[in-house]
C-alpha cells in the first residue's frame, strides 16, 4: 500500500514537471520557408572555401547569422545560443555555423569573434563569410535592413535548423529557451516534434516563466499549485493513519 | 447492521436517484431523436441537455455506490446517518444549482466543460460561475462524504487491515478483511483522489474567471485535471457497484460468502494504481502531451482490466459454474451488469489502443463503451441493490417473485441502444453532435432507432421502478424493527 | 478488411463471445449434474486467465504502439505545410503562418497526392477539433487544435478528391456545422 502510494505521487510529480517544460516563445515569420531547400552558397571559413552542402552533407547545421560591427542583438544572440548548446547533453551530431550577413566583414574579423566567445578551438563551431549572402538570406527568409543614421543592420536574432538533406526544418526567432534549442537539435536530426507553444500572456501558473531579456526559465508559483493534490492527499492520508480504533464495538 | 434510520435515509436517496434517472434517460431519449430528425429541438437546448444528462447521470451513479456500500457497511461497521444525510442535502442542492444554470441560463459546455469552453460565454453571464459553484458544492460535500465514510471504515479496521494487505503476506491472517471492506475502501480512496482534484481545478477555473483576465490558465494543465477527475470518477462509482455485487451475489444465490485471499487484495490494490494512470487516453489526440504520457496511458488503460476482470470473473464463475442457482431479479441484474461491464471494457480497451483511437477518439464509439458499462453495468448492479434493499424494507423475502418482462425489456432496449451508437461510432460518425452532416446521414437513422430501443429500456426501468418506490414507502411507515 | 469495419467486426465478435460464455454459465446452473462439485482448481485457472491476458496484452502493446500517429512520416521532408487556426465555427487554413492581424486566408487548399503533407493545427478560442473525413466518409485521422499549442500531424493522401474537415472536440452550439474541405490533385 505505502509503495503504491508513493508510485502514484512520484508519478505526478514527474508528470507536472514534464507537462511543464513545453514553454518558449515563437514569432511568426518563423514558419516561413519551412521545409524548402537551403541557397548551397560557398562561404569561407578557416580551412578555406567550402560550399553549405559539404558541411549539412556530413551533419546537420545550426545556421546562426551576425554581423561583427553589431551593437544589438547579435552579441546576447550570440552567448544565447552558446549557453544553450552547451546545456544540451546529447550525442545527436550537428554543427553550429555563425556566418556574417555584412558583406564588410572578413573572415579574420569572425575569427576573432569567435575568439572573444573561447570558440575559436571548438570543432563543433564554424565561423564564415560569404560573398552569396542575397541568395541565403532570400531562401531562409531573412530581411535586414541597413540604417544610414546608426550605421546598423535592423535584423532579427535568427538562427535556421537545417537537416541533413539541405531543408531548413526549423528557425528560431529572438533569444530562446533551451526546450526551443532541444527541439531544433531533434528537429535537424530528423526527429519529428509533435507540438511547439505559442505565446501566451497572464500565465501566472504556467510552471516556469520565461524572461526573454536573459533568456532564462524561472520556477513561477504553478509550480506549487499542481503539487497541491499530491500534497492534500498524502496529509489525508496520514490523517488517516493516526484515527484510533474500536474493534470490538 | 442498518439502523432504521439509515433505512429510511437510504429509501430517500433512492427516490432521489431513481427519479433523477427517468428525467436524465428522458434527457438521452429527446437528444437521440433530435439527432434523427424525428424531433426538431436547437442546438443550444440540445447541448444544455447534454450537459445536464451527462453531470446527472454521474452525480447520480457515484452516489447510488457510495449509499449501497454505506448501507452493507452497516454490516460490518457502525454507519453514520448524518453523513448521508449531509450528502444528500448537498447533493441536492448543488443538482438545482447545476440545473438551474442550464436550464434557466442556458449553459451549455458538456459535462466535461473543457476550459476554455466556460469562458467564451454564449449564456446568461451567470450561468458560469453558477456552474462552477455547483459543481464545487458537490465535490467538496462528496469530498466529505467519501472521506467520512473511510473514517468509519478505519475505526475498525487499521489502514493496513482496510487494504487486505494482511491477506497478501499472511496465508490465513487472524483479522479478515471483508471483499465489501477491500473494495469499498479502495473505490473511496479513488474518489478522495479524485475530488481533490476536481476541487483544485474548479478553484483555477474560478480563479480565472474572478480575476476578469488578470490570470488565465494553461489549456494542457487544466485538460489534464479534467479528465483525471472525470474520466477516475466514473470509473471508480464502477468498482462501488462491484463491492455490492461481492457482498450480495452469493448471499442471494444460496452460496458460501465470498473471502477474501490473497490473490483479491493484491487484484484490487493494483487496480488502483493502473485506474489513476488510464485517464491519458483522453489526450491522445493532443499531441503536445509528452510522448511518454500517450504510451503509458495505452500500458495502464490495457493493465488496469486485469486485476479486477481475472478476480472478479473467476470468482464469479466459481461460485456460479455447475451450481443449481435459485435466480432471483437481483442476482439477474448483477449477472447481467458484469456482462455489460466486461463487454464495455472491451469498447473501452479498442478505443484506448493509440492507433484506433485515431478514428474513434470523439466518435460515437466513445458513448458507445461508456454506456454499455453503465447502463448495462453499473446501473443494473445498483438497482439490483435497490431491488434487494427494497425487499428488505417491506419484508418480502420471496425474491423469485418479479415481473419476467424486466429483465428483456432492460437487455433488448440497452444493448439495442448501445449498438447504434458502436455502430455510429466505427463507421466515424462523430459524437456531441446536435444534428449528423448529410455525408454521414447512417448516424441519422441510427440515432432514431436508438431512441426507440432506450424507450424500451426506460420501460424495463420503469418496471423495476414502481415495484421499488412501493415498497420502499413501507420503511416509512415502519416505527421500529 | 478495411480498418473501420473490422473495428465493428472485432468488437461484435468479442461481444459475441462474451455473451456466449454467460449463457452458458448460465445454463450450468439451472440443472446442474447432481455429482457436480462446481469449478475445480479455480486458482490455477485464474493462474491461466491472468498469464493469457498478460500476454495478449504484451503482444498487443507491441503491435499497435509503432502504428501511432505520432511517428507516422516522420523522417520524411513534408512537400507542403498547410496551417490552420480553428475558431468558433469555422477552420483559415493558409499555406503561411496565419498572423491574426492580417491573415491570408486559402480558400481553395490543394494538396498533393502522394507525399507528405504536414497540417500545423492550433486554435484562436476554445478548444477544437480537426478530423479528416475522405470522399466516402470515413475518418482517416485527427488531432486536436487546442490554443496556445499547435499541433503537427503528417498524412500521406493516396486518393484524389475531396476531404472534408470535421470539428471533432465540443465547441459550443455550432460545433456540428463547424467544417472545412481541401482537394488532393
Ligand atoms: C437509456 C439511458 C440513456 C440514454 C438514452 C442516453 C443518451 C445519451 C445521449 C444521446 C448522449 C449524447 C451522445 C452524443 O455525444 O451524441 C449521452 C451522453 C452522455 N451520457 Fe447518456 N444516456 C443514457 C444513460 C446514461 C447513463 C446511465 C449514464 C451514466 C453514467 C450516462 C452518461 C452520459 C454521459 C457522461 C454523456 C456525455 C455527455 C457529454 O458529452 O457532455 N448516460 N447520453
Ligand atoms: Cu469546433
Amino acid at each position: 500500500m505505502r509503495k503504491s502510494f508513493f508510485f502514484f505521487i512520484a508519478l505526478v510529480v514527474f508528470s507536472n514537471v514534464v507537462l511543464c517544460n513545453t514553454n518558449g516563445l515563437y514569432s511568426f515569420s518563423e514558419e516561413e520557408k519551412l521545409f524548402k531547400p537551403i541557397a548551397n552558397i560557398e562561404i569561407a571559413t578557416a580551412e578555406g572555401e567550402i560550399s553549405l552542402s559539404d558541411l549539412y552533407d556530413k551533419s546537420p547545421i545550426i545556421l546562426v547569422l551576425v554581423f561583427t560591427r553589431c551593437t544589438g542583438i547579435c552579441s546576447p544572440l550570440l552567448s544565447n545560443v552558446k549557453e544553450n548548446i552547451r546545456q544540451q547533453q546529447t550525442n545527436e551530431k550537428y554543427k553550429v555555423l555563425v556566418l556574417s550577413f555584412d558583406s564588410s566583414d572578413s573572415i579574420s574579423g569572425m575569427l576573432q569573434l569567435a575568439k572573444r566567445y573561447n570558440l575559436d578551438e571548438d570543432k563543433q563551431w564554424i565561423f564564415a563569410t560569404t560573398d552569396r549572402i542575397e541568395a541565403l538570406n532570400a531562401s531562409v527568409g531573412f530581411n535586414p535592413v541597413w540604417d544610414s543614421t546608426s550605421q546598423q543592420f535592423d535584423h532579427e536574432a535568427l538562427v535556421v535548423g537545417v537537416n541533413g538533406n539541405g531543408y531548413i526544418v526549423k528557425k528560431l526567432n529572438g533569444l530562446r529557451a533551451s526546450s526551443d534549442f532541444r527541439s531544433l537539435i531533434k528537429e535537424i536530426n530528423s526527429e519529428f516534434v509533435l507540438s511547439y507553444p505559442l505565446p501566451r500572456k497572464n500565465m501566472l501558473f504556467s510552471c516556469f516563466t520565461y524572461d526573454p531579456a536573459t533568456g532564462k526559465k524561472k520556477i513561477s508559483v504553478g509550480m506549487l499549485v499542481m503539487l497541491l493534490p499530491v500534497v492534500l492527499t498524502l496529509l489525508v492520508v496520514a490523517g488517516l493513519a493516526t484515527i484510533k480504533r474500536k474493534p470490538n464495538e | 447492521m442498518a439502523s432504521l434510520s439509515l433505512k429510511k435515509i437510504t429509501a430517500v436517496w433512492i427516490y432521489t436517484i431513481l427519479i433523477l434517472f427517468v428525467l436524465a434517460i428522458l434527457m438521452g431519449i429527446t437528444m437521440r431523436f433530435t439527432q434523427g430528425k424525428t424531433i426538431s429541438v436547437s442546438p443550444i437546448e440540445f447541448y444544455l441537455l447534454m450537459t445536464t444528462h451527462g453531470v446527472t447521470m454521474i452525480g447520480i451513479w457515484a452516489a447510488a455506490g457510495i449509499v449501497a456500500v454505506n448501507y452493507l457497511l452497516a454490516r460490518y461497521i457502525k454507519v453514520s446517518t448524518s453523513l448521508n444525510v449531509f450528502a444528500l442535502v448537498f447533493t441536492v442542492i448543488s443538482i438545482l444549482m447545476l440545473w438551474a444554470s442550464t436550464f434557466i441560463g442556458k449553459f451549455h459546455a458538456g459535462w466535461t466543460f473543457l476550459y476554455p469552453l466556460p469562458f467564451h460565454i454564449a449564456w446568461e453571464t451567470w450561468a458560469t460561475p453558477m456552474f462552477l459553484w455547483s459543481l464545487m458544492v458537490l465535490s467538496v460535500s462528496w469530498f466529505i462524504w467519501t472521506l467520512g465514510s473511510m473514517v468509519q471504515i478505519l475505526k475498525k479496521y487499521s489502514l493496513r487491515q482496510s487494504f487486505a494487505i494482511q491477506h497478501i503476506s499472511k496465508k490465513s491472517p487472524s483479522v479478515e478483511t471483508p471483499p465489501l471492506v477491500l473494495i469499498s475502501m479502495v473505490s473511496l480512496l479513488g474518489m478522495v483522489v479524485c475530488f481533490i482534484a476536481a476541487i483544485i481545478l474548479l478553484a483555477l477555473l474560478l480563479a480565472e474567471y474572478y480575476s476578469a483576465g488578470k490570470f488565465v490558465n494553461d489549456p494542457l494543465l487544466i485538460k489534464n485535471l479534467t479528465f483525471f477527475f472525470g474520466h477516475t470518477i466514473a470509473n471508480e462509482a464502477l468498482y462501488l457497484g462491484l463491492a455490492t455485487l461481492y457482498e450480495l451475489l452469493p448471499e442471494v444465490s444460496g452460496r458460501p460468502k465470498f473471502k477474501t485471499t490473497w490473490y483479491v487484495a493484491l487484484g484490487w490494490n493494483c487496480a488502483i494504481i493502473f485506474i489513476l494512470g488510464a485517464f491519458f487516453h483522453h489526450l491522445y489526440m493532443d499531441f503536445v502531451q509528452p510522448k511518454g504520457f500517450q504510451i503509458f496511458g495505452q500500458i495502464a488503460s490495457y493493465f488496469a482490466t486485469i486485476p479486477s476482470v481475472v478476480v472478479t470473473i473467476i470468482s464469479i464463475v466459481t461460485l456460479l459454474y455447475n451450481n443449481k442457482i435459485k435466480w432471483s431479479l437481483v442476482n439477474l441484474l448483477f449477472f447481467i451488469g458484469l456482462m455489460g461491464w466486461i463487454i464495455g471494457g472491451i469498447g473501452a480497451v479498442i478505443d484506448a489502443t493509440i492507433s484506433n483511437n485515431i478514428i474513434l477518439h470523439n466518435t460515437l464509439w466513445v458513448p458507445a463503451h461508456f454506456h454499455t458499462y453503465n447502463v448495462m453495468g453499473n446501473v443494473l448492479f445498483s438497482l439490483a441493490f435497490f431491488v434487494w434493499v427494497a425487499n428488505e424494507f417491506s419484508d418480502n423475502n420471496d425474491l423469485q417473485k418479479y415481473n419476467k418482462l424486466v429483465m428483456p425489456l432492460l437487455m433488448v432496449g440497452g444493448f439495442g441502444f448501445v449498438l447504434m451508437f458502436y455502430w455510429a461510432g466505427a463507421y466515424s460518425v462523430p459524437r456531441r453532435f446536435a444534428m449528423y452532416p448529410s455525408e454521414l446521414s447512417s448516424g441519422t437513422a441510427l440515432a432514431s432507432a436508438a431512441a426507440w430501443f432506450a424507450c424500451i429500456y426506460l420501460v424495463g426501468v420503469l418496471l423495476v421502478l414502481f415495484d421499488v418506490l412501493k415498497k420502499c414507502a413501507k420503511v416509512f411507515s415502519s416505527s421500529s424493527h | 478488411m478495411e480498418e473501420h469495419k473490422f473495428i465493428l467486426f472485432l468488437f461484435l465478435s468479442a461481444a459475441v463471445l462474451v455473451a456466449g460464455i454467460f449463457h452458458f454459465l448460465y445454463s450450468t446452473t439451472l440443472n446442474p449434474p447432481s455429482e457436480s462439485e462446481g469449478l475445480q482448481n479455480p486458482l490455477k485457472k485464474r493462474g491461466f486467465v491472468l498469464v493469457f491476458m498478460f500476454i495478449v496484452f504484451v503482444v498487443l502493446l507491441f503491435v499497435t504502439v509503432p502504428k501511432s500517429p505520432y511517428f507516422l512520416f516522420s523522417n520524411e521532408t513534408p512537400a507542403k505545410v498547410v496551417y490552420v487556426n480553428a475558431q468558433q465555427f469555422a477552420y483559415m487554413m493558409s499555406y503561411k503562418s496565419i498572423d491574426l492581424n492580417k491573415p491570408e486566408i486559402e480558400t481553395d487548399v490543394e494538396l498533393p497526392l502522394n507525399e507528405p503533407v504536414e497540417f500545423r493545427v492550433t486554435s484562436v478560442d476554445v478548444t477544437h477539433g480537426f478530423g479528416i473525413y475522405n470522399s466516402k466518409a470515413e475518418l482517416l485521422i485527427q488531432t486536436q487544435a487546442m490554443p496556445g499549442y499547435v499541433n503537427r500531424l503528417r498524412w500521406k493522401f493516396t486518393e484524389p478528391g475531396k476531404y472534408n474537415i470535421l470539428c471533432l472536440e465540443f465547441c459550443g452550439s455550432g460545433h456540428a456545422v463547424m467544417r472545412s474541405s481541401f482537394t488532393v490533385k
